[in-house]
């Protein structure tokens, strides 16, 4: 597509590699590179408290692990509703080596890499243990699989010895090259990293999403026995896409672990499991945006409404806990209403935004 | 021996509870084929609404227990009405996570009043000395509550096997479309499994709330606990909901009876159900006595 695609009437796509495509023009990937420029260099020129620095790092980690869980959800079709417990599966990887080698062993703080690349892969292999009852059930029983293996972690980490019961088990803190990582830098550095991954994981989304393997998720999703039919096992899809989801999902607890320097019990229950689950449906199921878009309304919802909840709870202390009731309440509120007014998410509004722009000034 | 005896006794009174918890979901499964993942939730409603009308209003308790059945009936219909009527015909996996938020609400709602932070229970109204024989005692609330579950389970056997209400249910859950050529209006069925799981869940609370008192996280995982007794009877049998509640009852009992403390292992009861669960999803899915309806994928 050479001409000018701003000026064209509709698609004109003479091959399936021209559909395909990522980006159809070159100021589509000069905006993007743009964009991408602009999140390297900003912090920069833009002094930050590491409070909001926090939160931004969490928000990156929340997009990493919302990859796997769209993955799952929105492209396979399969609800649930035990990612906290993947999530921790990733970050209790590290907790595991910390206890085993202490906290500041060298591979812990030199080989970081290596093991939030080994943490995904743990996450996998118990994705994959879990996906196991896909091989004869279809995806309303796997929602219980889910859940009954969140609460198997949350018992198993409650009254393990080797994990402390839960308490918070330290992870050192990391070398680059210039040295250790110190105090000041941390979350500096680490938004770094966080990013460098979630642009990679977010490029690897969209490719597996043109190839074959990402296809066929869809494919079983829309219609098992057809997807059969044409030579996809539909189980062993199945849990092929709980095992992405607890790639991404370790990663996702590995990058966790390391943000906090420590890896706690009380970072991956049920009621995280479900927020991880609104971030999913208000982003909307089954895009890439969805998944940029979504853990970063929830966060941002939830800090709201933690200085909203102090706010109101200084009026009505006689109400019991503010601080404690809003966070679930504004959680399925926000669930509720997207699934009954917006299924399709807040991505859908940015696909509506971006259409109105390119048909301007025509309606369509 | 009386030790064995005293854990048989404790397991079928948790587990006759769990069975007419896991009654109320199996009626919504059956009927519309949704998992209703708010169930402990309706189930924490109707206990502290009893409590509320017991204490509070200073109702008599039986008379409290009735009207806080009644109100949790309504309640759950208009949960129906207000949230599911509208997804009716959506992908069913849109309706789960309806569920899911629906818990996320009313644990908010929960949250902000007192029953959320503190522990309440009941007025004693029963004598309090143990029933004893040979050795193994059993409290009068128990045996009261066990009492009213089987009552219970047994007026909803009945509702289902003879009266009209209840045969229509069935025809609904077999065949949507059949029962709506011969007049049966499915939107009106669905509003009515709810509001009768809301009935029953609103009797499995308030006899928790007078045997264990009034915890919210007690009667929330109450409502977790159920889904390895559906499973494990079967998703959609209400024969299987009973005998899987006992089953349970007494693996949970015998689980902290005889393996907490020894090997290492402590609250294996919270674990075992759900362990078991993986199990029974993995080599029969179907459960004890549910349909054998699952596609094989």
């Amino acid at each position: 597509m050479s001409e000018n695609r701003w000026l064209a009437t509709g698609n004109f796509f003479t091959s399936y590699r021209d559909e395909q495509r990522i980006f159809l023009t070159h100021i589509d990937r000069l905006v993007f590179i743009g964009f991408l420029v602009l999140l390297f260099v900003w912090p920069l020129f833009i002094q930050v408290g590491n409070k909001y620095m926090l939160v931004i790092d969490s928000i990156l980690i929340a997009i990493v692990a919302i990859y796997g869980l769209n993955l799952l959800t929105g492209f396979a079709g399969l609800i649930s509703i035990g990612h906290a417990a993947f999530v921790g599966v990733g970050a209790y990887t590290l907790a595991t080596f910390s206890r085993l080698l202490g906290s500041d062993h060298v591979l812990l703080t030199h080989y970081w890499p290596l093991m939030i690349i080994v943490a995904g892969l743990v996450g996998a292999v118990f994705g994959g243990i879990v996906g196991l009852p896909s091989l004869r059930l279809k995806h309303l029983y796997l929602v219980i699989a889910t859940l009954s293996f969140q609460m198997i972690f949350q018992w198993f980490i409650n009254f393990s010895r080797f994990y402390d019961q839960g308490q918070t088990i330290a992870i050192g803190r990391v070398f680059w090259f210039t040295g250790k990582v110190v105090r000041k830098q941390h979350y500096f550095f680490w938004y770094y990293v966080i990013l460098v991954f979630v642009i990679i994981l977010g490029f690897a989304v969209r490719n597996l999403l043109r190839s074959k393997h990402g296809r066929c998720l869809v494919a079983v999703r829309d219609n098992d026995r057809a997807a059969d039919a044409m030579g996809i096992h539909p189980g062993l899809t199945k849990i092929y896409a709980f095992a992405l989801c607890g790639f991404f999902a370790g990663v996702a607890g590995a990058l966790h672990a390391y943000l906090w320097r420590g890896v706690g019990f009380e970072s991956f229950l049920l009621h995280h499991s479900i927020s991880y689950l609104a971030m999913a449906i208000v982003g909307g199921l089954g895009t890439l945006v969805g998944s940029i878009v979504g853990p970063a309304a929830i966060l941002m919802l939830e800090l709201e409404m933690e200085n909203f909840a102090e706010f109101v709870g200084h009026y009505f202390t006689a109400v019991g806990d503010v601080a404690t009731a809003f966070r679930p309440l504004s959680f399925g509120l926000v669930i509720v209403l997207f699934l009954m007014f917006e299924p399709r998410g807040i991505a859908n509004w940015w696909r509506i935004i971006r259409s109105y722009f390119k048909l301007w000034p025509f309606r369509y | 021996m009386s030790y064995f005896f005293q854990l048989v006794i404790s397991g079928t009174v948790v587990g006759s509870i769990y069975a007419l918890s896991a009654l109320g979901f199996v009626l919504i499964y059956k009927s519309s084929r949704v998992l209703n993942i708010a169930h402990g939730q309706i189930i924490a409603a109707g206990a502290f609404i009893a409590y509320a009308l017991t204490v509070w209003v200073g109702i008599h308790i039986a008379l409290s227990f009735l009207l806080s059945m009644i109100i949790t009936f309504f309640l759950a219909m208009s949960v129906e009405r207000i949230f599911l009527r509208r997804l009716i015909g959506e992908p069913i996996i849109s309706v789960i996570m309806v569920t899911i938020g629906l818990m996320s609400i009313i644990d908010g709602l929960i949250y902000m009043t007192p029953f959320g932070s503190e522990n309440f229970s009941f007025p004693e109204f029963l004598p309090i000395t143990p029933i004893s024989f040979g050795g193994v005692s059993m409290s009068w609330t128990q045996l009261v509550g066990v009492i009213i579950t089987f009552a219970m389970i047994g007026a909803f056997t009945w509702f289902f096997k003879a009266s009209t209400v209840g045969i229509s249910m069935r025809a609904v859950s077999d065949d949507q479309f059949a029962s709506m050529s011969i007049g049966i209006s499915v939107p009106k069925v669905f509003g009515l499994a709810w509001a009768t799981a809301g009935l029953s869940a609103a009797a499995a609370g308030g006899i928790i709330g007078n045997i264990t008192g009034l915890n919210f996280d007690v009667l929330h995982s109450f409502g977790i606990i159920v889904f390895p007794v559906v499973i494990v009877g079967g998703l959609d049998s209400i024969f299987g909901a009973i005998v899987a509640g006992i089953i349970m009852g007494l693996i949970q009992q015998f689980a902290s009876g005889y393996l907490d403390g020894n090997w290492g292992l402590f609250g294996t009861a919270d674990v075992l159900p759900y362990v078991i669960l993986l199990i029974i999803l993995l080599f029969k899915p179907h459960g004890l006595f549910g349909i054998h309806e699952i596609e094989r994928v």
